[in-house]
């Protein structure tokens, strides 16, 4: 099992710093490092710049301001970007307090460690599609297997309705991001739980510390870096979820599960309007990078202190 | 057993079952006849299995091709993506360059995983339609290619810097060229880690959707998962078939998943499954 998440604990510097380079060393660095930097530049930073210029232009291909202005009064915009909060948040809230039990639950040495580890993982592998097929299948009111099991346990399932209500879309698109992601959270936190040494718990058994004194002054204070990195990696790909609610329930029943990322691919994709779809994707760009400052600050703070 | 481990045991087994349940469910679908694909109370475990699904989704349909297409997109590019990233990971991971230029690349090279996929999907459909490069495969080869690079070159890097420098140095002493130490020491020392990481750009490759729903759109060029969810979101929805390929789908993915357990954490934290 591996133990160090590599922003806990980074890989040792395999050469010391301010060592002199050779000449022929210098130019072979650089011609081995090269084929990377260029397809990379081809793939993230040309589409980029790409990206910027049609964001100035018209439809007509007119250079114009309008595809930013556009923003401040569309209602659709809005209630994306408000969907999109929603749903990170409390995917990003009910994901890490699962995720944390199980993980504390299997920090120590138990029979079958390993084998419920390996099941717990199971649905963090699948492919996107797979889970949006899946909770499809479970969540059909009709012949699903959820509401089909409330019915056999004598619950009148017949208002769950699911992806069909605009209520309950949110909660279904938000139980498959859960199912999905809460191993994610649950792997990095039991990382981090097992880099943590011993003698910080030693001395709380000393000093008669209750369990649930150890885990709130010992273990969650050392868990904290493991923490940030956690939600940080989970806030970003929340922000910008598109997969699952594109399966399930392609935005819908009416725009009630539309999110950033699904209204800036209705715009591009099914009214070619590439332009303002560039706009709002510079949007979602400043919010993702914003968020991942502040929690990198929250992290930087600790380590100063 | 401590007191509390009753509990515990409990706790981990209805999790287990949370996570594995929707999955049995979904492969049961797969195998039922329509009329106990549709029954309530759902039948868990006593229907009699059949296999037309399958064969109207990969004989009937074209899940054949999109299986095919999937396949050979996941390949080619994890391969491109493992010869160009590797070669960087071991630069970055030997040579220190003047400024702390080495580091500042590395850091760059990751940060362009850190991009919403929307946020260059729109710019890359553009660029591969003046191309002439939307539903084609290599389309797909080379997004994924440039998609997967900043993860192999982290990964590597990893893995490069804990072969011990002696090792190859003995090699240079011994009169062999950097590349031919390359070849002949660190290579086969890095192989498991080669593997995993490839392994992973497989996994990505294989799991894409966004990138694959907006630049293909034909049964030449369509993936697995496009071809599914196209069949999804249409009315009159053939579960049957539907869920037999998205059973073919998971498969190799939990294959594979269970080969690189050991170096799942490392992973996921340079962004591996998910983009």
């Amino acid at each position: 099992m591996e133990k160090l998440n590599p922003y806990l604990r980074p890989h040792p510097d395999p050469l010391p710093r301010g060592e002199g380079v050779r000449t022929s060393d210098k130019s072979l660095a650089l011609a081995l490092i090269a084929p990377t930097l260029t397809v990379l530049l081809a793939l993230s930073i040309y589409p980029l710049i790409y990206s910027i210029k049609i964001s100035f232009q018209s439809q007509s291909g007119a250079p114009t301001l309008q595809n930013f202005t556009r923003l401040i009064t569309d209602q659709f915009f809005f209630s994306a970007l408000a969907h999109t909060f929603i749903y990170a948040a409390i995917a990003l809230t009910v994901e890490f307090l699962i995720g944390l039990a199980l993980a504390v639950l299997l920090n120590e040495q138990m029979r079958g460690r390993s084998a419920f580890r390996s099941l717990l993982l199971v649905p963090m592998m699948l492919p996107a599609v797979v889970v949006g097929v899946v909770w499809r299948l479970m969540l059909n009111s009709n012949f699903g297997a959820v509401n089909g099991t409330l019915k056999g346990w004598g619950v009148n399932p017949e208002a769950l309705t699911w992806t069909a209500s605009p209520k309950l879309a949110m909660a279904s698109v938000i139980i498959a991001d859960v199912w999905q992601w809460t191993p994610f959270m649950f792997l990095i936190l039991l990382a981090g739980l097992q880099a943590i040494p011993q003698e910080p718990y030693e001395a709380a058994l000393v000093d008669g510390s209750s369990a649930w004194q150890t885990f709130r002054h010992v273990t969650l204070p050392l868990l904290k870096p493991a923490i940030l990195i956690a939600l940080l990696l989970r806030s970003m790909d929340l922000l910008r979820v598109f997969d699952h609610i594109f399966i399930i329930t392609e935005g819908g029943p009416g725009f009630a599960t539309e999110t950033l990322s699904l209204y800036i691919y209705r715009t591009a994709f099914r009214f070619s309007n590439f332009g303002y779809a560039a706009a709002m994707s510079f949007v979602l760009l400043l919010i993702t990078n914003l968020i991942s400052v502040g929690y990198i600050r929250l992290l930087q703070t600790r380590e100063a202190t | 057993m401590r007191p509390g481990g009753f509990a515990k045991y409990f706790i981990l087994t209805v999790a287990s079952l949370a996570a594995l349940a929707p999955v049995y469910w979904l492969i049961t679908i797969s195998f039922k006849h329509e009329v106990d694909q549709f029954a309530v109370p759902p039948k868990w475990f006593s229907f009699s299995p059949t296999l037309e699904h399958y064969a109207d989704a990969f004989l009937a349909r074209s899940f054949g091709q999109y299986l095919l297409n999937s396949l050979v997109v996941a390949v080619a590019s994890t391969i491109c993506a493992l010869i160009i990233g590797s070669l960087a990971a071991y630069s970055l991971a030997r040579f220190r360059l003047p400024r702390n230029l080495d580091r500042h690349l590395a850091l760059w090279i990751l940060s362009t995983r850190m991009f919403p996929a929307i946020v260059t999907a729109v710019p890359l459909f553009l660029i591969m339609r003046d191309l002439r490069l939307v539903n084609t495969r290599l389309s797909l080869v080379i997004v994924y290619t440039g998609f997967n690079l900043p993860f192999v070159v982290w990964m590597m890097r990893g893995f490069f810097a804990e072969v011990p420098r002696d090792l190859e140095e003995a090699a240079l002493v011994d009169g062999d060229s950097r590349m031919g130490a390359l070849r002949r020491v660190v290579l086969p020392l890095v192989a498991p880690g080669l593997a995993a990481t490839a392994v992973f750009c497989l996994i990505v490759s294989w799991n894409e959707f966004l990138f694959a729903l907006v630049l293909t759109q034909t049964d030449t060029a369509m993936t697995l998962p496009v071809g599914i969810a196209g069949r999804v979101t249409q009315y009159g929805i053939k579960w049957g078939a539907m869920s037999a390929a998205a059973v073919v789908a998971m498969i190799p993915i939990l294959a594979f998943a269970m080969a690189v357990q050991k170096y799942l954490v490392r992973g996921l934290s340079l962004g591996a499954v998910k983009g």
